[in-house]
């Protein structure tokens, strides 16, 4: 009972790990002011250039920074669009989606055998299990016998969260999405800090798809991000754009997945597609609990156009 | 109305397709060969020309609510889960209710398809006119959970137990949508489709309702001023483009299907809001985008059992399409005439 719990509460933070990565790229992105609804697609190319980078050059490093690449190429995309073009942040992300989508499966089958697609397998990243602290009691198994890339996204969660409340640039890029044209009229290039901001989530993002098909599964198929990016997006949310705030939604929405994959073997009350449901009532509720309150980035959503007509 | 919008919509078709063309020209076929099959596999026969028909149905329904929106600036992005409850209303509609006559049963069900759809958009649009979240954020999530009702449901009590895959039972005859040509899969969908891209362009330019819709869209403190109710106006478009997205799905159900499947409607929202923009957002405009869609669709296994392109390329067509209208869009917002 007690290992059953214990392996459910690791599950939980191993399912939270892609999310949690997507959304710490989606905070900075919405705090500058761009809507992070490119997500999805940014954590599907990724996770598509690390299985065939890491495949083609037998280097789990060379698949994680094509990753890094793959992410920032689209969040590219989305920059350029939404910063030198003004084009709809939201509808944006969508259509990078499906771009990212369509891409992919092209590429995979493009490249590969004349029909059908191919399957890359590559090894998954192992778990590493941290000298001394992977032997404590409950926590060790939780949190310290997990592969790589988890800890990594715990450690980015507080350097995030430094970033963005403890340096100059992180101010720099609150003000942004905050009021852009005060960051102009003292000097600075909104939309410059914007762009940045976007590609860096891109990379994170695509880190995240990393952690998909390189530590979890081994091989890319369509579409395996499977509307994760969304969740992170609901994440955001729930995290009222905090780094701490949206890794305790990402753990909830992990635990809420684990649980959903156990409701057979537990006999749970609920399907599982209840269970499924609850991260995005969690968020409307959320949502419409802030209310007028919520502390959106104010200037989310709205183009900086440095001379109105 | 100026023309510049359809020109931009036309080069941005362009720009996507020849990137394309670079993409597949990287892998070793020749775009040529393929843009041929991919025209061969929409057009090249009535029945394709059917099956294209009848794909870019819900499209078109779905696009022209959603047009009407963006008009008015609402974006509303949650066609995804509006269509897959409007799917879900019919089929329960049409089970239930397997004895009805021919011609009632079918308008039944599309009634019940339009109300939940109506009603889901309608809960997007309560708890943002009751609290002030933005809708784009509210629709957005809003589709998740209707796609994962259908999937409930199908689980449920209206799955086809043993079928080995959700779907429902096959409805009865009665409740399929016409088909009025022998020989061929077209469904009756097309006409109602093609008469509400004409009734939506003439409540757009030509009635009270969607000249409020215009000057919202144009400027929310504006509407207030010459007396339009932003609340009122933002309601009605919701519903409005709810019943309709609802009605697609419906459609998609009573004549494609024949029976309740999930994901059904996998990508037929989002799909509508590329259609509506590249409509550079009038009603009419919507028909050939839609249609553009749908053929784009049809051809796309062609290709690939032609000449070996692989058929995901018609999303990067559209992805690409999308991002070059959404620039061309940005770059001209607010120089356009209410």
């Amino acid at each position: 009972m007690v290992d059953a719990f214990v392996e459910f509460l690791a599950a939980a933070v191993r399912i939270a790990t892609p999310l949690l990565l997507a959304a710490l790229g989606g905070i900075l992105s919405e705090r500058a002011g761009i809507f992070a609804v490119g997500l999805e697609g940014m954590m599907l190319t990724g996770a598509f250039a690390g299985v065939v980078a890491t495949h083609g050059s037998g280097f789990v490093l060379a698949g994680l920074v094509a990753s890094l690449a793959g992410g920032m190429m689209l969040a590219g995309v989305v920059a350029i669009a939404t910063t030198r073009f003004r084009a709809d942040q939201m509808v944006t992300g969508l259509a990078v989606n499906i771009l990212a989508l369509g891409l992919t499966s092209f590429l995979l089958r493009g490249f590969g055998a004349a029909s059908g697609a191919p399957i890359i397998r590559v090894a998954t990243l192992p778990p590493l299990p941290v000298p001394w602290l992977a032997d404590l009691p409950l926590v060790g198994p939780v949190l310290f016998r997990q592969p790589a890339l988890t800890y990594l996204a715990i450690v980015m969660t507080a350097m995030t969260f430094v970033f963005l409340m403890r340096t100059r640039s992180g101010l720099t890029l609150r003000a942004v999405g905050e009021n852009p044209a005060a960051v102009f009229a003292v000097g600075g290039d909104p939309s410059r800090v914007r762009v940045i901001a976007v590609i860096v989530c891109g990379a994170m993002a695509g880190l995240a798809g990393a952690v998909l098909s390189l530590q979890q599964v081994g091989t890319f198929t369509d579409g395996m991000t499977h509307g994760r990016g969304y969740l992170a997006l609901a994440a955001i949310i729930v995290g009222r754009w905090m780094p701490g705030g949206a890794l305790v939604g990402c753990l909830v929405f992990g635990a809420a997945d684990a649980l959903q994959l156990r409701v057979q073997t537990i006999r749970l009350p609920v399907s599982s597609y209840v269970i499924q449901m609850l991260p995005y009532i969690v968020s409307l509720a959320v949502l419409a609990g802030l209310g007028r309150t919520a502390r959106m980035p104010a200037a989310i959503g709205l183009p900086f156009v440095r001379d109105p007509r | 109305m100026s023309t510049r919008p359809f020109v931009s919509s036309l080069l941005a078709v362009a720009l996507a397709f020849m990137a394309s063309a670079l993409l597949i020209a990287l892998s070793g076929k020749n775009p040529l060969l393929a843009y041929g099959a991919l025209l061969q596999g929409s057009l090249g026969s009535w029945d394709r020309i059917a099956v294209a028909l009848n794909k870019a149905t819900p499209y078109l329904l779905t696009g022209v609510g959603v047009a009407l929106c963006f008009r008015a600036r609402v974006i509303n992005i949650g066609g995804e889960g509006q269509i897959a409850l409007g799917g879900l209303a019919a089929t329960w509609i049409a089970l239930r209710f397997p004895q009805a006559p021919a011609v009632v049963l079918p308008a039944l069900a599309l009634g019940a398809g339009a109300l939940a759809g109506a009603l889901w958009a309608g809960l997007a649009a309560a708890i943002r006119l009751r609290q002030g979240v933005h809708e784009v954020l509210l629709t957005l999530l809003l589709n998740f959970v209707g796609v994962l009702i259908v999937s409930e449901a199908l689980q449920g009590d209206l799955g086809e137990p043993g079928a080995g895959f959700p779907q429902s039972a096959l409805l009865a005859r009665a409740a399929w949508l016409p088909h009025p040509l022998p020989k061929t899969d077209l469904h009756v969908g097309i006409f109602l489709a093609t008469a509400t891209v004409v009734v939506a362009h003439v409540v757009l330019w030509r009635t009270p309702f969607g000249f409020s819709l215009r000057v919202l869209g144009a400027s929310a403190r504006a509407a207030a001023y010459v007396g339009i109710s932003p609340a009122r106006t933002f309601l009605s478009v919701m519903l409005l483009a709810g019943g309709l997205a609802g009605v697609s799905g419906a459609v998609e159900i009573l004549g494609v299907h024949y029976r309740l499947i999930e994901g059904f409607s996998t990508g037929f929202g989002f799909n509508a809001v590329a259609i509506a923009l590249l409509a550079a957002l009038n009603p009419l405009a919507v028909l050939p985008a839609g249609l553009f869609f749908g053929f784009l669709e049809t051809g796309a296994l062609a290709m690939q059992r032609a000449v070996g392109v692989p058929s995901p390329l018609v999303a990067v067509i559209q992805g690409l399409t999308m991002v070059f209208v959404l620039s061309a869009m940005g770059l001209t917002a607010g120089r356009e005439r209410v």
